[in-house]
């Protein structure tokens, strides 16, 4: 067969305790989104369908069997892989909160082909919305591609580093999400969130020391980091490091306050 | 400095507001005048909706959309400010907040007796189009929940499908 997990009886969805994200308990236990698509794959990742309770004719009646059953009440899900996506593997690690919930607006930089977008677009579900910016045009293909199945989805093909240039696509957001893994990436943070993030919003970026500070200590680097953003007028929430998933990465969380109290 | 009118570029169109009470610069910074850009009924009063000129149409849209970034000010807003803003001269000048200094600079060249400031050189206009962009779908009164989002999606597509060059025919264009 084709090994790993599959659907069926045998598996159970729980929520995790953030809200839009699940986790799939089988014969291994994995963390999945409900799949805004269903039947449909973004990059080749599992789903697993699982039967709703709620299936059973509320009359009892016999004939939900055979030819007369009424469509069965499926959900899907698809599997999110903390080797992929550092989203995941921050929630694995025990973030305390993402600030990516149902309903939320997120500011995405650093969308590339769209595979966590996908993830977060499930999460934030139909009410919410993903701005998602990528500079890169051969990635960009792809997250359009994405986009146009997930009307949740807007992909800005644009530098973020020049945020004024995307202004008439966004607007204001709860959340912003950094993965951009640029040497001057808590500048360009920064500049997103002066322009686009509410007072009090949450600010989740992806630290890679390599490619900030290739010469000094991954901690040393994290924590001048941490240092830029709180200039940027963030006050950092949480540190966490992407082990084992990720090697000399971190998860810094923070709230974006724009009075100096 | 003081700013009287300020410039809202958004995907359902242009939009011009008259400041009618301007926050102090030196307590800008202080909770309380933040607290008031938060608050819809504090913020609506500060200011006031002069005129709104949406796109007719998606093409109109990405044209503008596409100045815009660049920084460039397209006939269509060049002419709703020349309606809209009072003549500026020198006894009495009018300032315009705008969000980008290009814009800007293009703006002057347009009305050459007109002022400009940007989020960059006071605190106060980025503070106040930060409200503008927050509350839009309010301020706009002719629009309807959603709105704003559904000209985004459409206009974001739109635009970044022209800078990939991507066309609907072909998936991509390998080379063979």
């Amino acid at each position: 067969g084709r090994g790993g997990a599959k659907g069926g009886a045998k598996t159970i969805i729980e929520p995790h305790r953030h809200p839009g994200v699940f986790v799939a308990r089988g014969k291994e236990d994995m963390l999945v989104t409900k799949n805004l698509t269903p039947g449909e794959s973004v990059y080749g990742e599992k789903r697993i369908a699982i039967e709703s309770s709620s299936a059973t004719l509320p009359n009892g009646s016999e004939f939900a069997t055979g030819a007369n059953a009424p469509p069965s009440t499926k959900t899907e899900y698809r599997v999110w892989n903390p080797f992929r996506s550092k989203l995941a593997a921050g929630i694995l690690g025990g973030l305390d909160d993402i600030f990516i919930r149902p309903g939320a607006k997120v500011l995405y930089l650093g969308a590339a082909s769209g595979t966590s977008v996908s993830h977060v677009a499930d999460i934030v579900g139909p009410t919410g919305t993903v701005y998602a910016v990528e500079f890169s045009h051969r990635s960009g293909r792809d997250l359009i591609n994405m986009a146009t199945h997930r009307t949740n989805v807007i992909p800005i093909i644009e530098d973020a580093r020049h945020p004024l240039r995307y202004r008439m696509l966004v607007g204001m957001v709860d959340t912003v999400f950094a993965d951009v893994a640029q040497p001057d990436q808590a500048r360009i943070v920064g500049l997103n969130c002066h322009l686009y993030l509410k007072v009090g919003g949450g600010v989740v970026v992806s630290v890679k020391a390599n490619c900030i500070d290739s010469t000094a200590a991954p901690e040393a680097v994290f924590a001048r980091e941490v240092g830029k953003m709180r200039e940027e007028r963030i006050k950092p929430l949480e540190q966490l490091t992407l082990e084992p998933f990720e090697r000399d990465h971190c998860i810094v969380v923070g709230r974006y306050t724009r009075a100096s109290s | 400095m003081s700013v009287d009118y300020l410039l809202h570029e958004s995907s359902v169109g242009y939009a011009i507001f008259q400041v009618i009470h301007q926050p102090d610069t030196v307590g800008n910074r202080l909770k309380e005048v933040q607290d008031a850009v938060q608050d819809l009924a504090k913020f609506g009063k500060m200011i006031k909706l002069i005129s709104f000129a949406p796109f007719q149409g998606a093409a109109q849209a990405l044209e503008n959309a596409n100045d815009v970034s660049e920084g460039m000010a397209s006939d269509f807003l060049v002419s709703l400010l020349e309606i809209n803003l009072p003549k500026s001269g020198k006894k009495h000048k009018i300032t315009l907040g705008v969000s980008d200094k290009n814009l800007a600079g293009s703006i002057k060249a347009a009305f050459p007796g007109l002022e400009c400031e940007t989020a960059d050189t006071s605190e106060v206009v980025q503070d106040m189009l930060r409200g503008i962009r927050q509350h839009s779908s309010k301020l706009l009164k002719q629009l309807q929940d959603g709105d704003v989002e559904r000209a985004q999606l459409g206009l974001g597509h739109a635009y970044s499908r022209a800078r990939v060059k991507f066309s609907v025919q072909k998936n991509d264009n390998h080379i063979i």
